[in-house]
């Protein structure tokens, strides 16, 4: 078993009165690719916004716990550097949110707020873009605005954006429900290819694509009105014999 | 075979009415604009050469040119934008960016701005001259103008940057959070550029206002013909002469019209010269390496 990027205990979210998360224990192994299923509303965006502190910016958000880095970082510590962890936690959302400016700026801003010499930003840009397979479609129009791209392709760029500044976890937010098919199957594919170079966590409704993908799975459920984590373990064990009775009916298709 | 007449169905021709009311309203704003500008053609145009451009104030300004009018003019749009500009966005980023939503603060700083929108300008005018000209010691100056058509304008300044930058797309401000994006490089090089045609078009239309104030600059400018040497000395801003010419002096509504001629233009010039600016710099910024 691999040693574990991020070590989650005892991590509870809340929203003012409204308790999102409760009690979470998680570890979530290095270099692999975990899984977080489950219905509607268990806090699963909850428990990922959490990991790289943009709970920070919802109001009257709390949360508590704790989550430490692999070198041992205290994620949760109000001391630690917040831009410094987002560099190293990554984030990609459901919906493609490329800066409305040209797709070399996309990239720009981030890598010189992190230090990045300018002499070796554009090196910096072909590779990632070569690495999501953008580089030969968009190579000759990096001075167009991002919001000329199309979905999938703006989806693949903030993939990119992200893997720019070398993080060492990436959080996926249901990256492919706002793409089609085609395109969703593309960046599955680039999410399996990450597989040993950066952990990832990957919050998904589509229990096919959890199945295919993931080393690890989570299955998180709403218990007594707040959202809990109801069994985890290997992916292949999770998926054949589950042991929670809500997660077996929810695996079988039959809930949530 | 039975046929059915055909009917005007009775939403039909409410469409119809409301249509027709409307391209009579759009019909008769533009007549009487075009009203306007013909009569100001008719009678100033014969009075615009170039030496009422170049010359001196003669006559009370009957005779002779506006050149120091046109310099106090400017001098006075200068100073005015020169601290509404800076103060207005700061304030502005500093309420959407920097106050958690909804604080007392922010909802105290907010209204005040909006209560100062609704201030009549003679009272900005007493106000100008009594803290800029007397207890400031700048006197009647183009400098206190221009402060005090600051203060006139902030609140419109405040209020539309407010507006564009809480009217940005909602995903932006994550996307550069999850990045590790400072809050100075989020504002500065994402949500400002993205903001600026709302933001011009609040400076467009605070540059309309400074430019038509008479009541503001009456006691803080003052109301001197002569050429100003510099921001301490006092000068005519244009609506102020206009004013003067139509209401004071007799025989001078021909001279007034030239001059409201040359403010308009004036207006129309530097309205467009903010809109090609701000698209210039939104180019050079979308593609910048
Ligand atoms: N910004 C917020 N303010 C208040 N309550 C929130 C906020 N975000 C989430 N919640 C609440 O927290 C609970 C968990 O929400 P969360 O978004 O984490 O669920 P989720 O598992 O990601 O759901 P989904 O699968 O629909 O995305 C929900 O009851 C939701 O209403
Ligand atoms: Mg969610």
């Amino acid at each position: 078993m691999n040693a574990a990027a991020l070590h989650i205990s005892g991590l509870s979210v809340s929203y003012r009165d409204l308790t999102a998360l409760r009690e979470v224990d998680l570890a979530i192994p290095e270099g692999q690719i975990t899984a977080l299923i489950g219905p509607s509303g268990c806090g699963k965006s909850s428990f990922l916004h959490a990991l790289n502190r943009l709970t920070d910016l919802v109001p009257g958000c709390r949360v508590s716990g704790s989550i430490r880095l692999a070198d041992g970082t205290e994620v949760t510590d109000p001391q630690t550097d917040v831009l410094a962890l987002r560099r190293r936690v990554g984030i990609v959302f459901q919906r493609p949110n490329p800066f409305p400016q040209s797709i070399r700026r996309n990239f720009e801003i981030p890598l010189k707020e992190h230090g990045w010499a300018k002499s070796d930003i554009p090196d910096r840009i072909e590779t990632v873009l070569r690495e999501v397979g953008l580089w030969k479609e968009i190579s000759d129009r990096l001075h167009q605005n991002a919001s000329t791209l199309s979905g999938g392709q703006q989806q693949r760029l903030c993939l990119a954006r992200a893997l720019a500044l070398e993080p060492e976890v990436i959080l996926f937010d249901e990256p492919c429900s706002a793409l089609d098919p085609l395109a969703s199957g593309v960046v599955e594919d680039l999410i399996l290819s990450l597989r040993e170079k950066v952990t990832v966590v990957i919050v998904t409704h589509h229990l096919a694509q959890a199945r295919r993908i993931a080393d690890h799975a989570a299955v998180f459920w709403t218990r007594d009105g707040a959202g809990t984590l109801v069994e985890q373990g290997p992916a292949e064990r999770v998926f054949s014999s589950p042991q929670d009775p809500d997660a077996i009916l929810y695996l079988n298709g039959a809930r949530g | 075979m039975i046929t059915h007449p055909i009917r005007r169905s009775p939403s039909k021709g409410l469409d119809l009415a409301i249509a027709l009311a409307g391209a009579f309203a759009a019909l008769l704003s533009f007549f009487l604009f075009g009203w306007l500008v013909w009569d100001l053609v008719r009678l100033g145009l014969p009075k615009l050469s170039w030496s009422f451009f170049s010359g001196e104030v003669e006559d009370a300004g009957r005779g002779g040119g506006i050149a120091p009018i046109l310099v106090s003019t400017l001098g006075i749009l200068a100073c005015c934008l020169g601290l509404a500009i800076p103060l207005g966005t700061g304030c502005a980023i500093w309420l959407s960016e920097f106050v958690r939503r909804g604080s007392a603060w922010a909802r105290l700083v907010a209204s005040g701005v909006d209560l100062l929108a609704g201030v009549p300008s003679i009272v900005f005018g007493l106000f100008g001259m009594v803290f800029f000209a007397q207890t400031l010691g700048l006197g009647f100056s183009i400098l206190s103008g221009g402060l005090t058509l600051a203060c006139m304008i902030l609140p419109l300044l405040v209020r539309t940057t407010l507006t564009a930058l809480e009217s940005l797309p909602a995903d932006l401000r994550p996307a550069a959070a999850g990045l590790g994006l400072s809050k100075t490089t989020t504002t500065f090089r994402l949500l400002l550029p993205a903001a600026l045609p709302g933001i011009v078009i609040g400076i467009t239309l605070g540059v309309g206002r400074a430019l038509s104030e008479t009541a503001a600059l009456l006691f803080t400018s003052g109301y001197s013909t002569r050429m100003p040497e510099s921001f301490s000395d006092s000068g005519r801003a244009l609506s102020v002469h206009i004013y003067d010419l139509a209401l004071n002096v007799a025989n001078g509504s021909a001279m007034a019209s030239s001059s409201a001629l040359v403010l308009l233009a004036l207006i129309l010039l530097v309205n467009s010269a903010a809109v090609a600016l701000s698209e210039h710099w939104l180019r050079r910024r979308s593609s910048a390496s």
